[in-house]
């Protein structure tokens, strides 16, 4: 392996600052990416790693800080742009066409072509030669793009880059989704791709793909590079302290825990695909911690609880009761809340009223022969602003002007308007600033206190330590660990989360 | 470390039992289409006839120039149909532009001029709609329904509800004439299929049209300017229609009243299409599949002494079920 | 994060108010210029003919596109009931069962739709237009061709005097049915349970799922409603008429649209409103009416219509877009 420190840079970008008004995403961060190298990236949610791949890709403008490509300045990046510089982006969500077919998705703006016919033998040709070549993988090439599997279309994007000579790949997230087996393939890809010469940049929360890949590892905390490593010489352990904040530890409130009976058992719950026999309860008052990565299956897992998806096998008993779980609709009236990652989407109608989107999981309360009582709506809905603090002006002022922590509050409230009496939380506190974070906490513990069982799922680790009674690890659709409260840290739930641990799971009393 | 590979497959669709489904579709579709054919050869008096299939070939020629030009505004907009491309205005503009064609004839306006003007009418109202479009962001089908209400009044001001009389040997050439046996305006159909197969299929700009309606981010971050695009659709489209309004004038030797009723045999035709199409997308072959097809149909009701009150009906209601059994047929994105 | 700026609201505002102003403003002109416009006898008129039966309708779009959806086929739900109301007196039917099987059958067109939609999941668009195009061949192939059915004989005149001729305290009873409407989706839209549930699908209807409102069952209510109001417009027409002409109700699809985008316009968050669209519903009717009397043929008409719902959706479409 040629000497890192010889190998020229191709993407230098120093001294990257970014703000969004009071917001400090980015702080004088410096990435250089060598030539012939794979570069990982690694940080916790909201660490800047995003923030900084998107300066790079041309959709977002950095505050301050230069570029350089190939030695060259460059500024005022577009997408267009960057590839034409030879810096390709393999996003996350796939951006392909999903009526295209293989040979039209890798060479969309480059067609080979004959005089003015576009030559789609050329084309099929060519691309089976490329998926040949990089991938070993033979591929109908009539097939579209929507009936291939995940894991092709990620290759079918990295063909494309490398259609168009990329000398830079920078992958997001490549192997959520992926089983052993292709992962290996892929990694075996990017390291034929590194020896020519090609640079990869890897970003992934995965630890031990980072380790077993990548020569050199950038770590991101708080919006800031708190260091460079090799990952050959510094131990997993060392890189994740490396990501984890310390600072926080004030952040939870401390709650005595009065455990009652089994509100949400599930047994047993399988869903091919994506779990299997998956086991666990929450008892009243109780605060259960679940987490795992993209593509583990706890997503589904979820929304199997809440009946937006049906499972396969298994039963899940709310309060004793067997609901029959088909639908949203019967979730909530088993008094099960959701508060769902998307909030845009699913949690709160950003074009409703505060009083709109508080009372209308629970319209029955306000309404006498099926008028709503807007008076009644007011003492309940300003009760409910007030004990929450929720910052707004007035109750009609319509949630799409409040801050992300109080639409939060917005959404809590809506389910409290309901009394639900189980709350299962996708990422509660994602794009929330600290202190309406701490005011959530503290409602969570209330919650628990007067008896409700709460599931809370979320990958920022900190939280999960801070605040849950227990936490389950889910890894590759199953519960491999259970953490009790105080017997687990940050790195290692990180560790179980990424498969760098044995399984190792408490018996279940 | 050795890591056992329990990881649960990533979720495959199904993949075989929805191919099946989808190849059961086509060959459902075509065999439809065959059946019918036969059914109205086996009973209807003169539909196996040559000159019968020529005239049909013929009549649809005006019917697939704008069927083409809706089916292209579709490809563009996408198979998102909330949000996705349609032009409501379509029949309209091409009364819209006969009005104009036959007035500037009949005021002594030059041919190639008066021609020139009703291409120009149809693509300056299909510039309002991409303007309406792309840039006010206004829904296709409202905007296009508002642009469909001005142009129909604008033809009714032009015509004064009544029938304009035109003809000249060019006309009258386009209308009866043949070349090799076969009618110009068959001709015209088969020169302008081949053009548009090309155009749409063989071209990279076509190619790119369809990623554009096929999944308009990707095609951002591609590079492609979206909007330039869509915008040219709508104007094709006008186009189409101006095109289409030089025939029927030809045809009817005369503009009248009442082209605005070709919109559901339009809009049946481009729909339609999809379900030949391996991908259900409207394609230029399925287009033309289903241009005869619709042809063929109202052909054999009257041959056969059905009121012609049942083709839209029929038409209608196909509509529906090709919507119905292609979404869900067509593998849920996720 | 705020997405409010300075500019943004102002224009917003701005566009609150023009089409108040612009309301006020063709009231103001045709008063002047157009002979004849302020006299009673042409207000009356006005309101009983322009007016009642495209605000019914509107009002029944009104719901439809507050649940986020579109109903294309309103015209055929109006088609219908006249057609069922007419041929059911033409066989000798009591006025009561006549009127009760108008309604039946709107009911039914917006069932079909109901189903479409929410069954088989097709778009409201494409399920409405597929409606659309049947309906119109049902008409004409039930009317050989578009033939109206009239019915001037004195036997009928009964039913259809006190549909359509009929006062009470001096105002005809079409405008009383229409108010008494316009009050009831007003209550059923902004005050009643199912009103927010509808506003909740229009706004955001994932989370209107997620928070375990019924959404099949509400969406279906939405379009029955809308067509069972096009229907009470449907007879009160074919009452007026005395008769039923096929395919009337094709002309109203527009209006109502452009009645309802208009009533938009009043509201900051560009939400449908039972108020805005009854003055959508009244702009449109003052501009055909003072149009028709400062000497604008038929067609221009129609063109100036267009054109207006055309700058009207602009607005709605082209300010929201830029908040957002």
């Amino acid at each position: 392996m040629p000497d890192p420190s010889a190998r020229r840079p191709v993407v230098e970008m120093r001294g990257i600052s970014k703000t969004y008004g009071p917001v400090k995403a980015l702080t004088d961060a410096d990435l250089t990416i060598h030539e012939g190298s794979i570069h990982g990236l690694v940080g916790a949610n909201g660490a800047g790693k995003s923030t900084i791949i998107k300066i790079l890709a041309g959709i977002v403008r950095p505050t301050a800080g230069t570029i350089l490509v190939n030695g060259k300045e460059v500024t005022h990046l577009t997408p267009s742009s960057v590839e034409q510089l030879g810096v390709h982006f393999i996003h996350q969500d796939r951006l392909l066409v999903p009526t295209a077919t293989i040979g039209e998705a890798i060479f969309l703006r480059h067609e080979p072509r004959i005089g003015p016919f576009v030559n789609h033998r050329a084309m099929n040709r060519q691309a089976d030669e490329l998926l040949k070549r990089y991938f070993d993988l033979t591929l109908p090439p009539g097939k579209l793009v929507r009936e291939l599997t995940t894991a092709q279309q990620k290759i079918v994007q990295i063909t494309r880059a490398l259609a168009q000579k990329a000398r830079v790949l920078v992958l997001d997230e490549p192997t959520a989704a992926l089983v052993k087996r292709e992962v290996d393939s892929l990694f075996g890809v990017l390291r034929r791709l590194r020896d020519d010469g090609i640079a990869v940049v890897f970003i992934s929360h995965y630890m031990s793909e980072i380790e077993e890949l990548c020569d050199a590892v950038t770590v991101m905390r708080n919006g800031t590079v708190v260091g460079v490593v090799d990952p050959r010489e510094t131990p997993i352990d060392r890189i994740v302290a490396m990501m984890i904040n310390r600072d926080m530890a004030e952040m939870y409130p401390p709650r005595k825990a009065t455990i009652g009976a089994p509100m949400l058992e599930v047994g047993g719950l399988t869903l091919e695909g994506a779990f299997r026999d998956i086991s666990l309860d929450v008892r009243a008052g109780e605060i259960v911690g679940l987490t795992g990565l993209l593509g583990s299956g706890v997503k589904e897992l979820v929304q199997c609880l809440f009946g937006l998806k049906a499972p396969d096998s298994g039963t899940i008993r709310i309060e004793g009761e067997v609901p029959p779980l088909r639908s949203p609709i019967h979730a909530v009236s088993a008094r099960v809340a959701m508060l769902p990652e998307d909030r845009r989407a699913h949690g709160v109608a950003m074009g409703l009223s505060v009083a709109e989107n508080i009372s209308l999981a629970s319209l029955g309360r306000y309404a006498r022969s099926g008028l709503v009582s807007r008076r009644r709506e007011a003492e309940v809905v300003d009760g409910l602003i007030r004990e929450l603090s929720i910052k707004t002006p007035n109750r009609t002022n319509l949630v799409r002007n409040l801050s992300g922590g109080n639409q939060q509050k917005v959404a809590i409230a809506k389910w409290l308007s309901c009394q639900s009496r189980v709350y299962i939380l996708d990422e509660p506190t994602v794009a929330v600033d600290v202190g309406a974070k701490v005011e959530i906490y503290t409602l969570l513990n209330r919650l628990a206190a007067e008896g409700a069982a709460i599931l809370l799922m979320s990958s920022e680790l900190e939280e999960l330590v801070g605040m849950c009674d227990r936490t389950l690890v889910i890894y590759r659709g199953e519960v491999t660990h259970e953490f009790a409260r105080g017997g687990v840290d940050t790195d290692q739930l990180l560790a179980a989360a990424s498969g760098a641990q044995p399984a190792r799971r408490k018996e279940m009393a | 470390m050795t890591m056992t590979d329990t990881a649960p497959r990533a979720a495959r669709s199904g993949l075989t039992r929805k191919n099946l489904g989808a190849w059961a579709i086509r060959l459902g579709a075509l065999a439809m289409f065959a059946a019918i054919l036969i059914y109205f050869a086996a009973t209807a008096r003169g539909f196996a006839n040559p000159y019968n299939i020529m005239n049909v070939v013929e009549q649809s020629a005006i019917l697939g120039l704008l069927a083409f030009g809706m089916s292209v505004v579709l490809i563009g907009g996408g198979s998102e149909v909330q949000t996705g491309g349609i032009d409501l205005s379509l029949a309209a503009n091409t009364g819209l532009c006969a009005a104009v064609f036959a007035n500037c004839m009949q005021a002594g306006v030059p041919e190639a001029a008066a021609i020139a003007a009703a291409l120009v009418t149809g693509m300056v109202i299909g510039l309002l709609n991409a303007l309406a479009v792309v840039r006010l962001h206004i829904l296709p089908l409202l905007a296009t329904l508002a642009v469909m209400n001005i142009a129909a009044g604008l033809e009714l001001t032009v015509t004064q509800n009544t029938v304009i009389s035109v003809s000249s040997p060019f006309l009258m050439g386009l209308a009866m004439g043949s070349f090799l046996g076969i009618s110009s305006l068959a001709w015209v159909f088969i020169v302008f299929s081949a053009l548009m197969v090309w155009g749409v299929h063989f071209s990279r700009t076509g190619l790119r049209l369809y990623a554009v309606g096929g999944h308009r981010e990707a095609a951002r971050a591609s590079g492609l300017n979206v909007g330039r695009y869509v915008t040219g659709t709508y104007v094709f489209a006008g186009l189409c229609a101006g095109l289409a309004s030089v025939l029927i004038v030809a045809r009817l030797s005369s503009s009248t009243p009442g082209t605005g009723q070709l919109l559901l045999s339009v809009l049946a035709a481009s729909l339609l299409g999809t379900v030949f199409s391996r991908r259900f997308i409207p394609t230029m072959g399925g287009t033309i599949l289903s241009v005869l097809f619709i042809g063929f149909l109202a052909n054999g009701f009257q041959l056969s002494g059905v009121s012609s009150y049942w083709v839209n009906g029929v038409q209608g209601a196909l509509i529906l079920l090709v919507v119905a059994v292609t979404s869900f047929a067509r593998p849920s994105e996720g | 994060m705020t997405t409010s700026t300075m500019p943004c609201l102002n224009t917003e505002h701005l566009a609150n108010y023009a089409v108040l102003g612009a309301f006020l403003a063709i009231l103001i002109y045709f008063s002047v210029a157009a002979p004849g416009f302020l006299s009673a006898d042409n207000l009356f008129n006005l309101v009983v003919n322009n007016v009642v039966l495209l605000a019914i309708v509107a009002l029944g779009m009104t719901i439809v596109i507050s649940s986020g959806g579109i109903d294309l086929s309103v015209g055929i739900s109006l088609d219908m009931a006249a057609m069922v109301f007419v041929m059911l007196l033409a066989a000798g039917m009591s006025g009561g069962i006549s009127v009760a099987g108008g309604i039946a059958a709107a009911g039914v067109v917006g069932m079909l739709n109901a189903i479409l939609i929410t069954r088989l999941r097709i778009s409201p668009f494409l399920a409405t237009l597929g409606i659309l195009f049947i309906g119109q061949s049902v008409q004409r192939l039930a009317t050989q061709g578009g033939q109206p059915i009239y019915l001037t004989r004195a036997e009928y005149a009964g039913t259809f005097n006190a549909i359509a001729r009929s006062t009470f305290l001096g105002i005809p009873t079409p405008v009383w049915v229409m108010a008494a409407l316009a009050i009831a989706v007003w209550v059923l839209l902004h005050r009643s349970v199912f009103g927010r549930y509808v506003r909740a699908l229009g706004a955001q209807p994932g989370v209107a799922w997620y928070s375990g409102i019924r959404v099949p069952r509400n969406t279906a209510m939405v379009y029955i409603l809308c067509a069972v109001l096009c229907g009470v417009s449907g007879i009160i027409l074919s009452s007026t008429v005395r008769s039923y002409v096929p395919l009337s109700g094709d002309g109203y699809l527009l209006d109502a649209i452009g009645a309802t985008f208009i009533g938009t316009t009043l509201s900051a968050e560009r939400r449908p409103s039972v108020i805005g669209t009854i003055m959508g519903v009244l702009l449109l009717g003052v501009m055909r009416n003072g149009l028709l009397l400062i000497g604008w043929n038929f067609y221009w008409q129609q063109v100036g219509i267009g054109v207006l719902v055309f700058a009207v959706l602009a607005i709605s479409f082209g300010l929201k877009g830029r908040a957002d």
